[in-house]
């Protein structure tokens, strides 16, 4: 180990915060999602007060939230006990911010220093468990609900904590069995090797479209957001956050939008492919860096310009309806044109130095073919990109559908995990197994 | 008698409910994407800013007429504080300066937290005095006086506001204001 292989080893625990970073943008999409799905325009009030009354889009309505829940009484009722109560809220934040830390962020890096090749891994931890951990860890979060329900003293709480349980195990078992499949055909519980194979031959979803299913409506069941929140059914039972207030209710809160994240982080790894690009896969990246980056920098470029002429139409069409702030809304809509029009400016540019300047030289180095360190590094920079967009369109999913579909009835649950879902995921094992066996062999 | 609701057997395809959940979030796609895209076809109205148009007849803030010098219109002949249903006018008499009218208001109350907006203190004023075409839908208050609404209150008003009545227009202030001024002292032998 010399210097930089310790300063990667220990810079990937920054991968760690990335759901938490993605709480703030998780809230806005939700909260816009919802409101556009109904016909609203979404949090649009709170602004900072520069350029007419800054809002990107309803970011600072975020803050606004934050300083509100930070700063209010946290209320504990004469009734409830004191130390599960306090340690509820943390469980399923503290449980979903461990999860990230055995999830393959990137291809192993590969560089040379001195004659010697190093390769730093793209998970933090390697861990031969690998999903089983993953697993565990998840099925822990449902204990934060539990032992609020129970806390709390309440009963329409423990009702809540005791349907969080009941779904818990309903689904785990299900969500469990759909990925034995995948593990067949990979032949390793670990993350990396599973994204290894996908890259090697097709993405999971192509080979598991069953599983896939399973997986995806049994996190959303796990997750407890809508149509499978039955732990916090607002019309029935308000559930079991009943009694918290302030950063305790805050906690359980951002909890929620950190499984999202992760969760969606895991289906895009299993299913697929993590951060590999179908047919160019690591080597391809790194070979057509270049070519690669300026596609992409172009892409962001463009979507920066798409973005300002749709800034631009909106702000000409609502200069004449009359609207009173249309002197504010100009200047802020004005300024974000300029930005996203400077940022566009940049990636073009970035784009073009990149399609001609940027053709990374591999050396062969006891038969594995090395680049230099700047390569690497942007191509993991890269593959995280990749591994994220396709993490941000499950994030969507988690909102959309809860938005559109209505709660199933708590029966409904439970015939669907134990009489559908168990038996399909069940057969899907069964009937890989034996397709595995003729196909491979062995 | 009771009603029979026909419950409908489900279909194969509707049971597997995947595909009637695809055909939900289709919609709901739909709704999003024209959101999205198009803001400016969304019914929701941000208020405060934009607002949405008021019918000309619609029962808002009441308000008095005033004759061409600005008195008010009111003879004080209490038909409307009668019609209330809510009784939240109150009117007291002055004798009117003018030789031809007998009373005038002196004090016009109307309690706006018991008014009902029925406007039948409209339909029972005789002089067209009272109405209820201000467009005014919002008004605040942090004591209940406030929202007891007097003579100047309800005088407040500028025929600017609104340009396509007539009566308004012969308020001071109002494009109509010196003809009716003429025609009204030449009718009363000022």
């Amino acid at each position: 180990m010399n210097a930089v292989s310790w300063a990667l080893t220990l810079g990937k625990f920054v991968f760690v915060f990335v759901p938490l970073a993605m709480i703030v943008f998780m809230i806005v999409m939700e909260r816009k999602g919802a409101s556009l799905i109904q016909d609203r325009f979404g949090p649009n009030r709170t602004d900072l007060p520069i350029f007419g009354g800054l809002r990107f889009f309803g970011l600072i309505q975020n803050f606004a939230d934050g300083i509100k829940l930070f700063t209010k009484e946290l209320v504990v009722p004469k009734f409830v006990h004191k130390g599960y109560y306090t340690i509820a809220s943390m469980i399923p934040f503290a449980v979903a911010i461990i999860i990230p830390g055995l999830l393959p962020w990137f291809a192993p890096i590969a560089f040379e220093d001195g004659g010697q090749v190093f390769n730093i891994p793209g998970e933090i931890v390697s861990a031969d468990g690998g999903l089983l951990i993953v697993f565990a860890l998840s099925g822990l979060a449902v204990y934060g609900t539990v032992l609020g329900g129970w806390a709390s003293n309440n009963k329409y709480s423990i009702l809540g904590g005791l349907r969080a349980t009941s779904m818990m195990i309903s689904y785990e078992v299900s969500m469990g069995l759909s990925v034995m499949g995948l593990f067949l055909l990979a032949g390793s519980l670990r993350l990396p090797d599973i994204v290894a194979w996908q890259s090697q031959h097709v993405w999971g979803v192509l080979v598991q479209p069953v599983a896939f299913i399973i997986y995806v409506v049994s996190l959303i069941a796990e997750t407890g957001r809508a149509p499978f929140d039955m732990a916090e059914a607002e019309p029935e039972i308000v559930g079991h956050h009943l009694e918290y207030s302030g950063m305790r209710f805050g906690l359980f809160y951002m909890g929620e939008y950190v499984h999202i994240v992760v969760n969606s982080l895991l289906i895009a790894t299993l299913f697929l492919g993590g951060y590999d690009i179908p047919v160019l896969h690591t080597a391809g990246l790194q070979a057509h860096l270049g070519a690669v980056a300026a596609v992409i920098l172009a892409v962001c470029g463009l979507s920066a310009f798409g973005l300002m002429a749709m800034m631009i139409r909106w702000i000409r069409i609502y200069r004449t309806s009359g609207a009173s702030d249309v002197v504010n809304r100009s200047r802020e809509y004005g300024f974000m044109s300029v930005c996203l029009a400077v940022a566009g400016v940049i990636c073009l540019a970035a784009a073009a130095v990149c399609a001609v300047c940027l053709h990374p030289e591999g050396v062969m180095i006891g038969g594995q073919l090395v680049y230099p360190l700047w390569t690497s590094l942007i191509t993991a920079l890269v593959q995280f990109g990749v591994l994220f967009v396709k993490a941000l369109l499950f994030c969507w999913l988690w909102v959309w559908v809860r938005w559109s579909l209505p709660r199933f009835r708590y029966d409904q649950v439970m015939s669907l995990g134990w009489k559908v879902f168990l038996n399909l995921a069940l057969a899907n094992l069964l009937i890989t197994a034996v397709v595995a066996k003729i196909v491979e062999g062995n | 008698m009771a009603k029979v609701v026909e419950r409908r057997e489900m279909t194969a395809v509707e049971k597997i409910y995947l595909v009637e959940a695809a055909r939900g979030l289709y919609i709901t796609m739909k709704h999003f994407l024209r959101g999205f895209f198009h803001a400016e076809k969304l019914p929701t109205v941000s208020y405060p800013e934009l607002k949405v148009a008021i019918p000309r007849d619609y029962r808002a803030q009441h308000r008095l007429m005033k004759r061409p010098d600005g008195s008010p219109r009111c003879v004080a002949c209490s038909m409307c504080a009668t019609a209330c249903p809510s009784r939240c006018i109150t009117v007291e008499a002055a004798p009117s300066a003018d030789g031809e009218i007998e009373k005038r208001a002196g004090s016009f109350r109307i309690d706006t937290l018991r008014c009902v907006y029925c406007g039948l203190c409209v339909e029972a004023c005789p002089v067209d005095a009272i109405r209820m075409d201000t467009e005014k839908v919002a008004f605040t208050g942090d004591a209940r006086e406030k929202f007891v609404r007097t003579l100047d209150d309800l005088m407040d008003w500028d025929p600017k506001d609104y340009p396509g009545d007539e009566q308004s227009q012969k308020a001071p202030g109002g494009t109509l204001n010196e003809e009716a001024r003429r025609t009204w002292e030449k009718g009363t032998g000022h």
